[in-house]
């Protein structure tokens, strides 16, 4: 074997692995990884840099922008708190709200962006409701991963793979809202029924939330509006981005530009708080996954793979959906699926199957995998940082003894509709 | 006479008895005793009085505040109101060591008053411990012993 493509893979593994373990972090040792590849010559830059796929940065740039600004105009806690009182106090209304609340916000912010607007008003709410938070923060974790699932600028990975295969926001949400739908809905009866004990209704809990005031959530009703216009605005790119053929980047940093542009006048802060070592993670990850390309080694396995599942589209894309799941509850999923397109664009062009299954079974694997285990998507790991400091940690197996059977079930519901959509 | 000529050192304005506190002390022991001592702040030193923090009615009012606030503060408004008390409940037992301020400037009982003066302005600090050659505390100076050597150098006194 040719010394370039052993080079190659022991890079690639070796980053994957220090990943894996979090002995430094992802972002060093995915940028150093990618340096490797091209201080010794396995991608020369100039494919190395066409490697890297600026709409998806672009993208989430413009969107992390956009975000930045307009949570603090106090519209996210407004809809929450909002909620709250629509949910007249019930412990159980309002789980079932907040939980729905999540999954919309998730399907159009970035998950960790999600989280973390809604676990602080969570705790407040609890606090009043004076029940445990613990099942709603279970609740904003399996839903913040479902919720993103259903739309292209839902979750890195969606971003990813609508950006390289030319999907459209509309073929997302065409495609995926259905399925993401009905498991969205039956996570949350379940998660209603399994902690129905605790949700006690107090009368003093319910005039306590009466009293709220939502209106007091707004802190800047100037920049609410011109928040609302813009997301207006780019909400309306996206559903139309199919025929005006506009890249995501393209809208989301038009976007950006709009918003800095009506409220801001030193953009410095706002920018620095794009979290620019995601964006460097990225960067990272697409040229190791070039490297390789470049090798054949991505050609290779595909092949492996039609092997294995001698070319039949069914079994190929069951084995796409849950070997995506099962590795996205261990490990990052966006490092797992830059690796996977490339890969799957080669399991189409050897045998010519219709890829499209495949590209939602990899969407619905990589995103809601996640959440079968605390370490398995970003927002977990935020949502059970914030309860550990409140004192209502997040045990790893206590996790995992709801999350996995809930995984299982959202995984048994994508692959019937998977089959009965698209390959029956 | 003016006193112009006179050296002014930090060891001659500073006040030698200081309030302290044992990083294993308790957050309602620190409490207590800054109550008793009608102070805002106190020196925290280990058993060989060496210095391992100071402690400022900003840090445990801080630590009061549940970190959730803390990010997102128009929402204190809606937060429920047991939750001050259970949260003062909830931490009394924790350590002075995990809420003091551990980064500490501190200045030399040689020291002229000079030295101590640039470091109160430049981190806009009420007090100021002093320590020994041997890095042991032996008194703290405040913007008042300042300007009682001011006023002793313009005679006011």
């Amino acid at each position: 074997m040719d010394k370039l493509f052993i080079l190659a893979i022991i890079i690639f593994l070796a980053t994957y692995v220090i990943i894996i373990t979090e002995k430094y972090h992802r972002t060093i040792i995915a940028m150093f990884g990618a340096s490797l590849m091209v201080l010794l010559g396995i991608v020369n830059q100039e494919r190395a840099i066409e490697g890297v796929d600026f709409n998806t940065l672009g993208l989430l740039i413009g969107m992390m922008v956009i975000v930045s600004i307009a949570k603090d105009s106090g519209m996210f806690q407004y809809v929450a708190i909002k909620a709250a009182k629509f949910g007249q106090g019930d412990p159980k209304k309002i789980f079932i709200l907040l939980a729905g609340i999540v999954a919309v916000f998730s399907a159009l912010l970035d998950n960790v962006t999600t989280v973390l607007l809604m676990v602080p008003v969570t705790l407040v709410v609890t606090n009043n409701l004076k029940v445990r938070p613990k099942p709603f923060l279970i609740a904003t974790i399996l839903l913040s991963n479902i919720g993103g699932a259903s739309t292209l600028i839902g979750d890195p990975p969606n971003i990813m793979i609508g950006s390289a295969v030319g999907l459209s926001f509309n073929d997302f949400i065409v495609n995926l809202f259905p399925v993401t739908f009905i498991i969205g809905v039956a996570t949350v009866a379940i998660l209603a029924f399994i902690y129905r004990k605790e949700f006690v209704f107090n009368q003093d809990a319910k005039d306590a939330i009466m009293k709220f005031k939502p209106n007091e959530a707004i802190t800047n009703k100037k920049l609410l509006w011109k928040s609302l216009l813009v997301l207006g605005i780019v909400l309306l790119g996206f559903f139309t981005h199919g025929s005006t053929h506009l890249e995501g980047a393209t809208i989301a940093l038009f976007g950006a530009a709009l918003l800095l542009l009506m409220t801001v006048h030193e953009p410095e802060h706002n920018l620095r708080e794009v979290e620019w070592t995601t964006i460097f993670f990225f960067v990272g990850l697409f040229i190791l996954v070039t490297g390789l390309e470049e090798v054949g080694a991505l050609h290779m396995m595909a092949g492996k793979i039609i092997e294995m599942t001698q070319g039949n589209v069914v079994s190929t894309t069951m084995v796409v959906l849950w070997f995506s799941a099962i590795f996205s509850a261990i490990v990052d999923n966006i490092p797992f699926v830059a690796t996977m397109i490339p890969l799957i664009k080669d399991i189409g062009s050897i045998t010519g199957m219709d890829l499209t299954p495949l590209w939602w079974a990899l969407a619905l694997g990589a995103d809601i995998g996640g959440n079968a285990t605390i370490v398995g998507a970003s927002a977990n790991v935020v949502v059970s940082g914030i309860a550990g400091r409140e004192g209502h940690k997040i045990g790893f197996v206590e996790y995992l003894k709801i999350a996995v059977p809930m995984t299982t079930i959202a995984m048994v519901i994508c692959t019937g509709y998977i089959y009965v959509r698209y390959l029956m | 006479m003016i006193a112009q000529n006179k050296e002014h050192l930090i060891n001659k304005y500073m006040q030698t008895k200081v309030n302290t506190l044992s990083p294993d002390d308790t957050f309602a022991e620190a409490i207590k005793k800054m109550l008793e001592a009608k102070t805002n702040g106190m020196v925290v030193v280990n058993k060989d009085f060496k210095i391992e923090g100071i402690l400022s009615s900003w840090d445990l009012i801080q630590y009061l505040v549940p970190d959730y606030l803390e990010e997102d503060k128009h929402l204190a408004s809606f937060e429920s109101a047991d939750v001050f008390a259970k949260r003062a409940l909830e931490i009394k037992d924790e350590p002075v060591s995990k809420f003091m301020t551990k980064s500490v400037h501190t200045c030399n009982s040689s020291d002229s008053l000079m030295e101590a003066a640039i470091i109160l302005s430049e981190f806009k600090i009420r007090q100021l411990p002093v320590v020994d050659e041997n890095n042991k505390l032996v008194g703290y100076i405040n913007r008042t012993d300042i300007k009682r050597a001011i006023g002793d150098v313009l005679n006011l006194q």
